[in-house]
């Protein structure tokens, strides 16, 4: 089975690099792959913007000053302020501090419940891949964000429930890659020798499996946090992320659109911009680090 | 290939049974009573009784899916708590809305991936190239509603020139129907578009490389007459199949295109039903839209494996 | 999607259930017969039996189809419609006297027995959502005097029965229709009626159209047939942004709800009309008094003096509405101008009676219900009172709060009833159905119970003004706004009169 169903993100359209191949030095990468740059320092941008919002947000971001809302962009306030009066623009520096983590969090639930399950299926084989594979393909049978929903809706609405969900949808992904990958590792002459040599399957695992795994898992990685942003921020638009007055772009969207109609267009303005930015960064990343990481694409 | 068919479907049994205890489960472990929804203002405790024994809520869990599963394969989903309607109806008046809806975003996104893919497959490397993969990585980082928001403010707000949101059945009046199609059409199939617009691309890099179009190419043909004659048909075959997955996976991005224009499709039903509490036509939607997917994926291998055959099955 | 959430809350929050002093009709010359009027509704319909309706938005195509017995007028005192005089010979005897003239749309004739009929099958529905039976708890029985006369006997004297009988518990379908369509009624109540307009179609999330009544029993002033329009046509549209666009694009001739935030545009357009009625409803929040923190009246004294009602009806209502200081609103007979317990807020004084806890605010998922909670929030930190909030599914949210009763405050308004036991009893009564905070108060249970067993309103009225005067000292609930109902109508829409409860009634409506 060569093909895997779709996700959010066309991953998996070429399956990456097999055979003993050792990860390329980082400054090479860099130096060859100036597109990987770009998608490194927006992230970083928008990582330290998130980290240090503390200190450089104008305002605090969920102090309301009903007095003043709604103002369109100005001098007090760079990007305006919101249907509460708050600072639209310290509302989205501090919006990263909630996206940015979710992604990573939700994509490192995935990761590793995926990973391991891979790992296990493709290294165990037999009824433990068969039973193992059909779990993940009952998960995967369901639309991704549909799932998402469902879980939460089931869990209930609260930032920790969204990650959950999010890294609940993603474990398919990485537990087909790297089954493939192990599946398709052991067969090779390398690791077939260090099993005749009496190596432990930790030991196989560890030395000889992972570092080949580790190229397309941080492909995937990157391309997972962009889906794991886009669905935290659909998840926060229909109002099952954190509780307000969290500052969380999805929802500051949503609040923004119905206030569209008045012409108050900035409200959804600038979380817009950011979730567009940060998905963009990611997506860059994960394109650029594939591109860069898939010899089959360097003919 | 026969043996391969039967293997497949074998394998889709459990995983269609594990799909089937999901929904249960994800359903009925969702905190909050369909009664209160029900009932409404008329709330009160005996109503609520009398509800819960009539849905089969009074019973244990395990006699509740055993139920569930007898109704399931006599093609019985249940009735909607809200209005009921039986689920299959409830689905089947919403689905055309949504099949409309998900043809539209499919045809706009073809139209775009197929000649964006292959001109920048040709161009590799050039500015049109590069411009390109930028355009598809921005369109796959833009959030359906946020596609969605933009187009409201433009074309809605400022140019007044298409009605923001709503749906005219296509009996009722053509024009008014295609004028609100457009919009969610556009919003919808953008993500799309994008990843079509990729993979046409990087299969039209392949097909390029391949021995036969570099002699077609050597015997002096030009560069429109090989893709047109040659690479376009076979670059194709893959993303054939990544389009056949996009139709089982509509629902997806249905659903918040659907909310963010009022379009009365099955996305929408979902989430209006899952905030309604409305179980059984919540279990249908997502029974549907987990078969559908299965199948699809099961279609596509299948078409794949007729299609090209240096893939092999075991 | 949240927005679903908004039409589910939008039910109980927004669709309010009276008011008072509607406006007079907008007319410019004689009427026109003729036209097709497009109305929006804020949801989709759920039932077309009165018996099993639990949604405000329904009775709005009801009361177009359907007679009730009994009619209200602007100052919401009852009218004849189907009954032309109701008397209580004695306060467990009420004998209506009916109409002879009328004949439901299918041709069965409108009498006595056609009441008794209706009545029992709302008294004794096995139907699980039915939901008039405690509408008419305190009927006894229907007795069948002649064809022009039918007579309740109560089982107990109650002062909330003139109203059950105007609102759905009061409507009565042809009995040869109900018998005939069987679950049918439901969804397709062809010739059930006996009002103004009858049933055509329903074809659900997209329209639902009802053509006028030719053999309607009710003329103008001028002796002229009513209604006046040959067709009406109902249209779900859930989005409040896509309602304004399509008043706007004279997609539809009327709505009922917009959001406050766009009432300035909508009376700025030159071809809408908006009006708005005050509201029988109430907004605010329940505090739960079994549990801590407000099982310490301090603490929940200590809330109601720290919020900012002005501030909630100036950003969420954009002034729509009024400052709430009661379960009556000003709408009702019973209203008390004089009653302001809590008016401006006073975070010190809050602070002396109670400050430094903490406690969690649930709402329902919706934009205002969420906007409201911040608010409320900014404001009683001012107080040292620290609140978290917790938007929930509003079938959740009900369910922990009316049922389960497991929430420490819980922001839940009420649509109104045109008694005010309707509004009180359920509320503040111990163990009273609508009683999520379990407030108990033996003084109230009293009051209350005197204001059921007294039919003289001049009576009623000092027994409902002192239980109010208790319960909002008391702060059983925090009060903070009484919603308006708009109405926004195009400028074609001639010879609309707002009724205070809020439901358009269009038989005499017409179109320029």
């Amino acid at each position: 089975m060569s093909t895997a169903a779709p996700t959010f993100i066309p991953a998996e359209e070429q399956i990456p690099a097999l055979g003993e191949q050792q990860p390329a030095g980082l400054r090479r990468l860099l130096l060859d792959h100036p597109r990987i740059l770009v998608g490194l320092l927006l992230l970083a941008i928008l990582a330290v913007v998130a980290l240090l919002a503390p200190w450089i947000s104008p305002h605090n971001p969920i102090a309301v000053d009903a007095d003043n809302a709604r103002l369109p962009p100005g001098a007090g306030h760079l990007l305006g302020t919101d249907e509460l009066g708050r600072d639209v623009l310290s509302r989205v520096f501090w919006g990263g501090r909630i996206s940015l983590p979710v992604a990573f969090v939700a994509v490192g639930v995935g990761l590793v419940a995926g990973g391991l399950t891979g790992v296990l299926a493709g290294y165990r084989g037999g009824v433990t891949d068969l039973l193992l594979m059909r779990l993940v393909d009952a998960i995967l049978a369901f639309p991704a964000l549909i799932l998402a929903i469902a879980l939460v809706a089931a869990l209930g609405p609260s930032l920790r429930n969204a990650m959950i969900a999010i890294g609940i949808v993603q474990i398919p992904v990485y537990a087909r890659l790297t089954r493939a990958q192990v599946l398709q590792l052991k067969s090779l002459d390398f690791v077939t020798a260090a099993r005749a040599l009496g190596a432990s399957p930790a030991r196989i695992i560890g030395r000889h499996m992972l570092p080949n795994l580790l190229n397309p898992l941080i492909v995937q990685v990157s391309l997972s946090a962009a889906f794991g942003m886009l669905a935290e921020a659909t998840l926060s638009f229909l109002g099952l992320s954190a509780p307000p007055p969290t500052p969380d772009w999805g929802f500051m969207i949503s609040t923004g659109q119905s206030f569209l109609v008045n012409g108050d267009w900035w409200m959804a303005a600038g979380p817009g911009a950011a979730i567009c930015l940060a998905v963009f960064g990611f997506n860059w990343l994960g394109d650029s680090l594939r591109d860069a990481l898939d010899p089959r694409l360097h003919r | 290939m026969l043996e391969y068919i039967v293997r497949r479907l074998g394998l889709m049994v459990p995983t269609a049974f594990l799909v089937t205890v999901g929904v249960f489960l994800l359903i009925h472990l969702t905190p909050g009573d369909p009664a209160t929804v029900i009932l409404a203002e008329s709330y009160t405790p005996e109503a609520a009784a009398q509800i819960h024994k009539d849905l089969g809520l009074d019973r244990p869990l395990p006699q509740q899916y055993a139920l569930y599963l007898g109704r399931l394969l006599h093609g019985d989903l249940g009735r909607s708590v809200r209005n009921k309607l039986p689920v299959t109806q409830a689905i089947g008046e919403r689905f055309p809305a949504t099949l409309e809806l998900g043809i539209a975003a499919l045809l706009w996104s073809l139209l775009i991936a197929i000649p964006m893919g292959t001109l920048a497959a040709l161009r590799r490397g050039r500015v049109l190239d590069v411009v390109a993969s930028g355009l598809t990585v921005a369109g796959i980082s833009v959030p359906n509603f946020v596609v969605g928001i933009m187009l409201i403010l433009f074309f809605g707000l400022v140019l007044r020139v298409l009605p923001v949101g709503g749906f005219t059945a296509l009996t009722e009046s053509v024009p008014d129907n295609l004028s609100r199609l457009v919009m969610p059409a556009i919003a919808l199939g953008t993500f799309g578009a994008a990843s079509n617009m990729r993979f046409t691309r990087s299969s039209m890099i392949e097909v390029l490389n391949q021995d036969y179009i570099r002699t077609a190419r050597a015997k002096g043909a030009g560069w429109w007459r090989v893709v047109n004659r040659h690479a376009l048909k076979n670059a194709l075959i893959p993303v054939v199949t990544i389009v056949g997955l996009q139709v089982g996976g509509i629902l997806e991005g249905a659903l918040v295109t659907e909310t963010v224009f009022s379009w009365p499709g099955v996305g929408k039903l979902a989430v209006e039903s899952i905030f309604a509490k409305d179980f059984p036509v919540v279990q249908g939607i997502v029974l549907m839209a987990a078969l559908s997917f299965m199948l699809a994926n099961l279609l596509v291998d299948l078409v794949y494996a007729w299609l090209d055959p240096r893939i092999s099955y075991s | 999607m949240r927005r679903v959430g908004i039409l589910v809350a939008a039910v109980l929050f927004l669709g309010a259930c009276g008011g008072a002093g509607g406006t007079g009709g907008t007319t410019n010359g004689a009427p026109k017969t003729g036209g097709t009027l497009k109305v929006a509704q804020e949801t989709e319909i759920n039932s077309l039996d009165p018996n099993t309706s639990g949604l405000v938005v329904e009775r709005e195509i009801y009361y177009n189809m359907y007679d009730s017995l009994l009619g209200i007028d602007a100052k919401l005192n009852f009218v004849p419609e189907l009954a032309t005089r109701w008397t209580y010979t004695d306060d467990r005897t009420l004998v209506l006297t009916l109409r002879k003239d009328v004949k439901f749309q299918d041709g069965t004739d409108f009498n006595a027995d056609a009441v008794k009929f209706n009545l029992e099958r709302y008294m004794t529905s096995t139907d699980p959502a039915a939901a008039r039976k405690s509408d008419l708890a305190s009927v006894q029985s229907v007795e069948v005097q002649d064809p022009a006369t039918a007579v309740l006997h109560l089982k107990r004297p109650d002062a909330t029965l003139l109203a059950a009988l105007v609102d759905r518990a009061g409507m009565i379908l042809s009995p040869t229709a109900i018998k005939q369509l069987g679950a049918n009624l439901a969804q397709t109540p062809t010739g059930a009626g006996s009002g103004p307009f009858e049933f055509v179609e329903w074809k659900r999330d997209d329209h639902l159209t009802l053509k006028r009544n030719a053999n309607y029993w009710r003329k103008d002033r001028a002796g002229h047939a009513l209604p006046y329009l040959d067709q009406l046509v109902y249209r779900p549209i859930t989005d409040l942004n896509a309602t304004l666009a399509s008043l706007k694009t004279s997609d539809v001739d009327m709505a009922r709800v917009v959001a406050g935030k766009d009432v300035d545009a909508v009376k700025a357009d030159p071809n809408l009309v908006y009006r708005n009625t005050p509201s029988l409803g109430y907004g605010g929040f329940y505090l739960n008094r079994s549990a801590p923190p407000f099982n310490d009246p301090a603490k929940a004294k200590a809330v109601a003096l720290a919020v900012d009602r002005a501030q909630i009806l100036k950003n969420v209502l954009f002034n729509v509405g009024v400052v709430s200081y009661g379960p009556i609103t000003a709408a009702s007979w019973a209203f008390d101008p004089a009653e302001k317990i809590y008016d401006k807020p006073d975070p010190e004084k809050a602070k002396a009676t109670a400050t430094g806890f903490s406690f969690t605010l649930k709402t329902a998922n919706t934009q205002d219900q969420i906007q409201i909670g911040q608010l409320i929030q900014a404001q009683l930190a001012k107080a040292g009172i620290t609140v978290n909030l917790l938007p929930e599914d509003f079938g959740k949210l009900t369910l922990e709060t009316r049922v389960q009763h497991q929430f420490q405050a819980s922001l839940a308004g009420w649509s109104g009833r045109i008694d005010p036991d309707g509004n009180m009893y359920a509320f503040f009564h111990t163990g009273g159905s609508f009683n999520d905070g379990l407030y108990s108060n033996p003084q109230v249970d009293q009051l209350l119970e005197q204001g059921r067993a007294t039919t003289d309103q001049a009576k009623r009225k000092p027994l409902y003004q002192e239980a109010q005067r208790i319960i909002v000292g008391d702060a059983a609930y925090v009060f903070t706004t009484d919603p308006a109902t708009p109405q926004i109508t195009s400028r074609k829409v001639q010879g609309f009169t707002l009724i205070p409860d809020g439901i358009n009634r269009l038989a005499e409506v017409w179109k320029s």
